[in-house]
């Protein structure tokens, strides 16, 4: 018995044990009582440092984690706000040009209504870029009723003519041009005189004499004679008087009344009374 | 007696660790693993003892029904102990296999008890799985097991 006991000792065991188990959790819900066993509770207690332990460190890791992640997230929060923020920008600048320009044409338009000719207003789409030659092109061409040598205007002053009408833009020699020629007229002593570009943004007033009573400061306007500028607009403003090489006339240089490199919108003076050749 | 100062405080590691960061995820289980290897190893009194302890342990920790995990462990030893004599667990795979076969056999021994109690298990899915990682898991574990047989001296884990 005992040999037999001895040799199958472990399979004994096992089943007694299998057997017991089988008991404890067949008659568990009988032995509830609310409390929890001694044994248990020795086990829970031997457990709970080792499950504070486990839990502290995967919260931690959890956070360094999840902050990285938040990180890699703001940072890609980050570049889309910035990509949103110069896009606002973008925007922003382009509704502050349209306002300006709002705010320009409404300028020129009371000047086109305060004038007493017919005009068209034109916008400067392009500025010749030639070391001696100043030129622009406006977007308005013959099919708006534009045609060779008419005169170009801002509220500043005469600005130049039509040299070339295309069907829907045309070129406009500036008055700061060599190729230019306005005949004027000094606003205080009436002394007339013709302004021609000096190719570099400014102007020469010639054919003034030496005993000509004009003087620093003084306004060149249109004369109005050649029946291409209206009469009264501002040519230049005199700043600079020298003695001509010839002894005869002087040599007066003229600071031009339009700013052409800001030169944006124009009118073109359609009225048939300025038009050459009827 | 060396056996219980390895296998105890895995357990509860174990069970602290599963219920804590990996509490709804199917993680091989490792005190099965341990008696299984404890079975065709060094079976023995110990041995069906140790299994009866590490199953209450699992369930004091785990709010299982006390007995439910001693009675599917200790049956996963005589399992183990009558399958040596007649297989060689020696290579990775039929350790694995036998690990996944066993934690199957495991989940239903324990779905069997709870059954009575009315108790809603998801049986399949969370079995199947759980069964999967610990037949990947045992090979593994087995050769860290076996090596730590110099915490229990020279005669012990002899795998």
């Amino acid at each position: 018995m005992i040999a037999f006991i001895k040799k199958y000792q472990i399979s004994i065991a096992s089943i007694l044990l299998v057997i017991f188990s089988l008991h404890l959790s067949l008659t568990a819900d009988k032995r509830e009582t609310g409390r929890r066993s001694l044994i248990k509770d020795v086990i829970h207690t031997a457990a709970a440092p080792v499950e504070r332990l486990a839990l502290g460190t995967y919260n931690t890791a959890v956070g360094a984690v999840s902050g990285y992640v938040l990180l890699v997230n703001v940072n890609k929060e980050n570049s889309a706000l910035k990509d949103a923020l110069t896009a606002l920008m973008e925007e922003n600048n382009r509704m502050r040009e349209k306002a300006l320009e709002a705010g320009r044409l409404k300028e020129i338009l009371d000047f086109k209504e305060a004038i007493p000719f017919r005009t068209t207003a034109a916008a400067v789409v392009a500025l010749s870029a030639d070391m001696w030659g100043a030129s622009a092109v406006i977007d308005k061409g013959a099919s708006h009723g534009i045609r060779k040598d008419m005169a170009v205007i801002s509220r500043s002053g005469a600005a130049g003519r039509v040299i070339e009408a295309g069907m829907n833009s045309s070129t406009v020699l500036l008055s700061t041009d060599l190729r230019s020629a306005i005949d004027v007229i000094s606003q205080r002593g009436r002394i007339k005189g013709i302004a021609e570009g000096n190719g570099s943004g400014g102007m020469i007033l010639k054919y003034v004499r030496q005993f000509d009573d004009v003087q620093v400061g003084d306004l060149a306007v249109t004369s109005g004679l050649t029946g291409i500028f209206p009469k009264g607009l501002p040519v230049g403003e005199v700043v600079k008087i020298e003695k001509g090489r010839d002894n005869f006339f002087r040599l007066i240089e003229l600071k031009p009344a339009v700013d052409m490199k800001r030169l944006e919108e124009v009118l073109v003076v359609t009225d048939p009374g300025f038009i050459p050749g009827g | 007696m060396k056996d219980f100062l390895i296998f105890i405080p895995a357990t509860i590691v174990y069970i602290a660790v599963k219920s804590t960061i990996f509490a709804s995820f199917p993680v091989p289980d490792l005190p099965l693993i341990m008696i299984f290897y404890l079975g065709y190893t060094r079976p023995s009194l110990e041995g069906a003892l140790l299994c009866f302890v590490v199953g209450y342990i699992e369930d004091a920790l785990a709010g299982g029904v006390t007995g439910s995990t001693s009675f599917a462990l200790i049956f996963i030893f005589l399992c183990a102990y009558f399958l040596s004599r007649k297989v060689q667990f020696t290579s990775a795979l039929i350790k694995g296999l036998a690990a996944f076969f066993l934690t199957l056999l495991k989940g239903a021994l324990v779905y069997a008890v709870l059954s009575p109690f009315s108790i809603g298990l998801s049986f399949r899915g969370f079995a199947l799985l759980q069964a999967l990682f610990t037949g990947l898991a045992a090979p593994y574990a087995i050769h860290l097991l076996s090596r730590l047989k110099f915490l229990t001296g020279p005669r012990a884990f002899a795998g």
